[in-house]
């Protein structure tokens, strides 16, 4: 699989760096169930290929190619990303793409208690609300082909699924009922949060995961952070278990001009959470319905419950 | 309450992590006579499941449509928690102990 891989690779690296170049033998990164992740050198350059993993198609996510067009817009804006190479149609039977590969921490748990990363802790929040201007000042035409995601989209999800979840319809009503004025749509990252964010002793080093990017409400990419499922087990530091809101809101309002306000973070934290209370069932779906079986999709099934368990204290609150 | 996966369904998906992902790593002949065992009695557990009779979801189901519907009463939301920590204390005692 390695040998063949490589030698897959060999003629479009080479085509993409613009000269005949030496490959070495990729290795194949642990997690991402979706989409392969390989790291590979060639040419004295270090590359992640991103492809598809077998068989399993996610309607609700961009293909590769649009993907590798929405990575290309954000490094053309001067987002810490990394460096897009180019697209292949056709490797090894599946889409793919190469990109930088960048060097740092992209597990959770860690970025949010490494004594090493105390210091990028605090540089964090201010570096989120900056990449997150720089995202959001992205001219939508330059990416025609995203759609926009609103509430409805998490209800067919939900009933995809099939299965009853009072305390989610409990959530998905109360978002219909509560909305705020919508803003100006931008493009948004659609799942910026620490885990997709690459992390070195000095902070964001880059922005990953660009497959859920759509066009939206930008309130709802800076509050995707707060879900608590992103704070990694720091549920005190409420911008993902890194550091306080209140700093990181204001930077963004100023570097973009906008007047996002403290109450709408909170309904679009409670909207991530829905969204990932839904996440979870479909990951176990992809277990139950043979797709992809796996014992830790088959478990998301059942830890959702945590997820719903915030979205009934999140009601709690402002109902209060 | 319905709840996927089931205990039956969680059995079996560890049984096929076991068998197909663990098992083949064991090159310790004593080790891999006792991993054999114990996914013999995890068998046992999934068939002891499998005969049970499902769970009734009607009540949920039944809830989930009206408040879809709208028609959400006082005392909804206390109800719906009162459900979920009841599961949480099966799925996830732990998170529901140290949540603040």
């Amino acid at each position: 699989m390695i040998a063949e891989m490589r030698e897959a690779l060999q003629p479009h690296l080479s085509a993409i760096l613009g000269r005949e170049v030496e490959v070495s033998d990729p290795v194949l990164l642990a997690g991402g169930a979706s989409k392969e992740a390989w790291a590979v050198d060639a040419g004295g350059e270090r590359l992640l290929v991103r492809r598809a993993a077998g068989g399993v198609i996610h309607k609700h996510t961009l293909s590769l190619a649009d993907e590798f067009e929405v990575l290309r817009a954000a490094h053309e804006a001067g987002v810490k990303v990394p460096r897009p190479y180019g697209y292949i149609a056709d490797l090894e039977g599946r889409e793919a793409f190469v990109m930088e590969r960048l060097e740092g921490e992209t597990i959770g748990r860690r970025i949010v208690r490494k004594d090493e990363l105390a210091g990028a802790r605090r540089a964090l929040p201010a570096q989120m609300a900056e990449e997150l201007a720089k995202i959001h000042a992205i001219p939508p035409s330059r990416l025609p082909f995203l759609g926009e995601t609103r509430v409805e989209g998490m209800v067919e999800e939900l009933d995809e699924v099939g299965e009853p979840h009072p305390a989610i319809e409990l959530g998905l009503w109360w978002l219909r009922e509560n909305r705020p004025p919508a803003r100006d749509s931008v493009v948004v990252h659609g799942d910026f949060r620490i885990g997709n964010l690459v992390v070195d002793d000095h902070g964001l080093v880059g922005v990953l995961d660009w497959e859920f990017a759509h066009v939206d409400d930008p309130a709802r990419d800076v509050a995707f952070s707060l879900v608590r499922a992103w704070r990694f087990g720091v549920p005190e530091k409420r911008l993902g278990g890194v550091g306080d809101v209140e700093p990181y809101l204001a930077l963004y309002n100023e570097l973009t001009g906008l007047d996002v306000r403290p109450e709408e973070l909170d309904y679009w934290e409670l909207a991530g959470n829905v969204a990932w209370a839904i996440g979870c069932l479909t990951q176990a779906q992809r277990h139950l319905t043979g797709q992809d079986r796996s014992v830790e999709l088959a478990i998301l099934g059942r830890l959702g419950v945590e997820v719903e368990y915030e979205i009934c204290r999140l009601l709690e609150r402002v109902a209060a | 309450m319905s709840e996927r996966p089931t205990a039956q369904e969680l059995a079996e998906s560890i049984l096929e992590f076991l068998g197909d992902e663990i098992l083949p790593t064991i090159a310790d002949p004593r080790l891999r006579f006792r991993m054999l065992v114990a996914m013999n009695a995890l068998g046992i557990v999934h068939r002891e499941l499998e005969a049970l009779p499902a769970e009734d979801d009607t009540a949920a189901r039944a809830l989930a449509v009206r408040i879809r519907a709208g028609d959400v009463p006082p005392g909804t939301l206390r109800r719906v928690t009162a459900d979920v920590e009841a599961r949480l204390r099966v799925a996830s005692p732990r998170f529901l102990e140290t949540y603040r």
